[in-house]
């Protein structure tokens, strides 16, 4: 046990935990199972078509760093983290790891329902790759971290799924190993046992240990990681420190964000509209900060709203008006230009006049989530406000979220405060402003 | 084939756990437990007994005495047993083990092998039950004169498979030490047959199902509840190609000679069957083997 251990931390410090070449992972598509077989046997093959769930991939992990692999769903880094456990082979290309390997992927994979927690435990440790020695050295502390108690003696079919997982990851993570791949999907159970497991990973990372977390979590990815590696459609886009990359991958969901709202989007007449339409909206729109048309916003960074419109027939105190709505119908805000504390009153517009109206945000308030935007277009001039042109759910919008520092609806500007008093009377205060 | 060879050795310390767990597994819960191992041979020889000999009088020789048959249906049972739950169970354990095969690195090798030896300790389990049989007989024949009439008739019934000349007593022999030899064998046989079927179902997952139905008609192929002549006067020797063709004959023939007659195993039933043993283990590891980088991708 000494001697392999030695030889990783001399190899520690020259040579890297992972290696990744040009890795390839091609999936083979079969319209019908018999193909596969007569693939095998006769000739005139292949009869299949190729996925590539993976594609040159270059990576470089050195020993005790923690690296994130950020991409959406499907991007391939599922595939990728399985190519780095050795559990399938890469199509094309070379991996090379050193040092022992372990994922968390198989939480309880192997477990025999009908045998006791003490059974599989031995089982799953041997399926693991520990020797008998191991086994039984740990056995107790994985008793322990899974706090199973009693039911460590009872077969595992009662046992509840936190129980279970619990079960896995305290065996998963008495393997020891030199690196650790984690994959997002990673549900431990409650959050007593989540502090837990976290506080396992981090004790890993504080031994010098490689750990390698897949997640499509960008705020959990830069809390944990000093490099992030990012992939798209099977191919890695970007890699480098977490600053960078996460900025790129943002980047990248906006875009993706706005081609897929723009989709939802184009179908202007889709949406509930009515009014007597004495003046038109000819146009509308959401701009960022540099100005660009965009269905995707960033927390905290400038946007605004601009309608265009043009008047048919000479109306009286028309008012324009928007209203932030969250995907769930919540009303957010909603305010027009009227009543304000410096209202600009429009007395009246004349057949044929156009114009610009725009509401403008210093920040964007909203946190993480989908939105839309329903604008108003109401004559004031009667006793009760009539619509002129009402669009409800008019344009349907995303923010998202880079520093993740709130969790809710919106984000407020708070100011944190502490007093600390020592016995000896010293006191010290700190202020956080943002 | 040596490759496998080599990586069954290499884990063999996870393959005894793995037969440990069948074995454990087979009777958590029941309350009988290992019993089970001794009552399922005999309730299944009570069923064909009764079934074959007594409602259809299956003539076991002219004057095979219904105990003795018994004997030697009992001994096929054993044997044919071991190798079929084996089979059936062998072909579906890749997929059966799926999650392990995705999830873990790990040496799928074991599957199929794990089941060919915890069928043949099960296998061990009955085999005495076939000796005990054996004795019974010898201490009843001393007294009743069985064994003379017995020998009259089962040197008659034997015909030209085994030399007439030979002492056809139900005895116990010192030949039972080549027990091992013929379980070693069949297991090399089995394992064979159990790569190739578990790689196979991959491909086509209908395998599962065929092999089912197939295990059946070779059941009903092999002299086991109907004297082997039987096969070789029907319809003026017609079938009796079945008997050239059939390594399980071969086999459970050469357990009947060491268990009911103790006597060697027949060298033109057991050298055959174990070049079939040896070629069908080859192709069956080297398919395994071949495929064995492709498993998760075709789960």
């Amino acid at each position: 046990m000494s001697a392999p251990n030695k030889m990783t931390n001399d190899q520690g410090s020259s040579t890297s935990a992972v290696v990744a070449k040009g890795v390839g992972k091609a999936y083979e598509i079969y319209d019908k199972p018999i193909h596969r077989l007569y693939d095998l046997i006769l000739p005139g093959g292949p009869r299949c078509r190729h996925f590539w769930a993976v594609r040159n991939v270059y990576l470089d992990v050195p020993h005790g760093s923690t690296v994130g692999i950020v991409g959406e769903n499907g991007a391939g880094k599922s595939t990728l983290l399985k190519l780095l456990t050795g559990v399938t082979q890469p199509t094309t290309g070379t991996i090379e790891t050193n040092g022992r390997v372990a994922s968390l992927l198989e939480l309880g994979a192997g477990f025999h329902p009908e045998f006791s927690g003490r059974d599989n435990i031995f089982l799953n440790c041997s399926i693991l790759g520990m020797s008998q020695e191991e086994i039984k050295e740990r056995f107790e502390s994985i008793v322990t971290f899974s706090e199973l108690g009693d039911f460590i003696d009872r077969p595992v079919k009662t046992y509840s799924s936190g129980m279970y997982v619990r079960l896995g990851f305290s065996v998963a993570s008495s393997v020891d190993p030199d690196i650790l791949l984690i994959d997002e999907a990673l549900s431990v159970g409650d959050e007593h046992f989540k502090a837990k497991c976290l506080n396992w990973l981090n004790e890993f990372r504080e031994r010098g240990k490689t750990t390698i977390f897949v997640s499509h979590d960008l705020g959990a990815v830069k809390s944990m990681c000093q490099n992030v590696v990012m992939m798209d459609r099977g191919e890695v886009l970007e890699q480098g420190d977490a600053e960078g990359v996460s900025d790129a991958y943002l980047k990248r969901i906006k875009e993706r964000g706005n081609e897929r709202l723009s989709m939802l989007n184009r179908g202007e007449t889709e949406y509930p509209r009515w009014g007597t339409g004495e003046i038109e909206v000819t146009a509308m729109g959401m701009f960022d900060d540099e100005d660009n048309s965009s269905h995707v916003f960033q927390t905290g960074r400038p946007f605004a709203v601009r309608l265009e419109y043009r008047a048919i027939k000479d109306t009286q105190q028309p008012v324009f008006g928007i209203g932030i709505y969250r995907s769930d119908g919540t009303y957010v805000n909603g305010s027009n230009h009227h009543w304000r504390n410096e209202p600009i009153a429009l007395e009246q517009v004349v057949a044929g006049e156009e114009g610009t109206v725009e509401m403008s945000f210093e920040s964007m308030p909203l946190l993480a989530g989908q939105y839309y935007l329903t604008t108003f277009l109401y004559d004031h001039s009667k006793a009760s406000p009539t619509a002129i042109d009402h669009r409800e759910h008019a344009i349907t919008f995303e923010v998202v979220d880079g520093a993740k520092h709130q969790h809710g609806l919106l984000y407020l500007p708070t100011v944190w405060r502490m007093e600390r008093r020592s016995d000896s009377g010293e006191v010290t205060r700190t202020e956080s402003g943002s | 084939m040596f490759g496998t060879i080599r990586d069954l050795i290499t884990h063999r310390r996870l393959l005894r756990d793995f037969v440990v767990r069948d074995h454990k597994a087979r009777y958590v819960g029941s309350s009988m437990g290992f019993f089970w191992s001794v009552i399922f041979p005999l309730l299944n020889l009570a069923v064909y007994f009764i079934v074959f000999r007594l409602i259809m009088e299956v003539r076991f020789g002219d004057k095979m005495s219904p105990e003795a048959s018994a004997m030697w249906m009992l001994a096929g049972i054993t044997v044919w047993t071991a190798f079929a739950e084996t089979i059936s169970r062998s072909t579906n354990s890749l997929v059966e083990n799926g999650n392990l095969i995705q999830k873990v690195v790990f040496p799928s090798e074991i599957l199929p092998a794990f089941l060919t030896v915890s069928s043949l300790i099960n296998m061990l389990i009955g085999i005495p039950l076939v000796l005990l049989g054996v004795g019974f007989f010898i201490l009843k024949g001393d007294t009743a004169g069985f064994v003379e009439v017995e020998t009259a008739s089962l040197a008659a019934f034997d015909g030209q498979i085994i030399d007439p000349g030979e002492d056809r007593t139900l005895r116990w022999g010192i030949s039972m030490i080549c027990l091992p030899l013929l379980m070693l064998a069949q297991g090399v046989f089995t394992l064979g047959l159990g790569y190739f079927l578990s790689t196979l179902n991959l491909f086509l997952r209908d395998t599962y199902h065929l092999v089912g139905v197939l295990v059946t008609f070779w059941m009903f192929g092999t002299p086991i509840f109907y004297p082997v002549q039987l096969v070789e006067q029907a319809r003026g020797g017609q079938f009796a190609f079945i008997l050239d063709v059939n390594p399980m004959h071969w086999l459970i023939e050469s357990y009947r000679e060491v268990l009911l007659f103790g006597g060697w195993p027949p060298l033109h039933f057991i050298g055959p069957f174990l070049i079939v043993a040896v070629i069908t283990f080859g192709v069956g590891a080297t398919f395994f083997r071949s495929q064995k980088a492709r498993f998760p991708d075709l789960l």
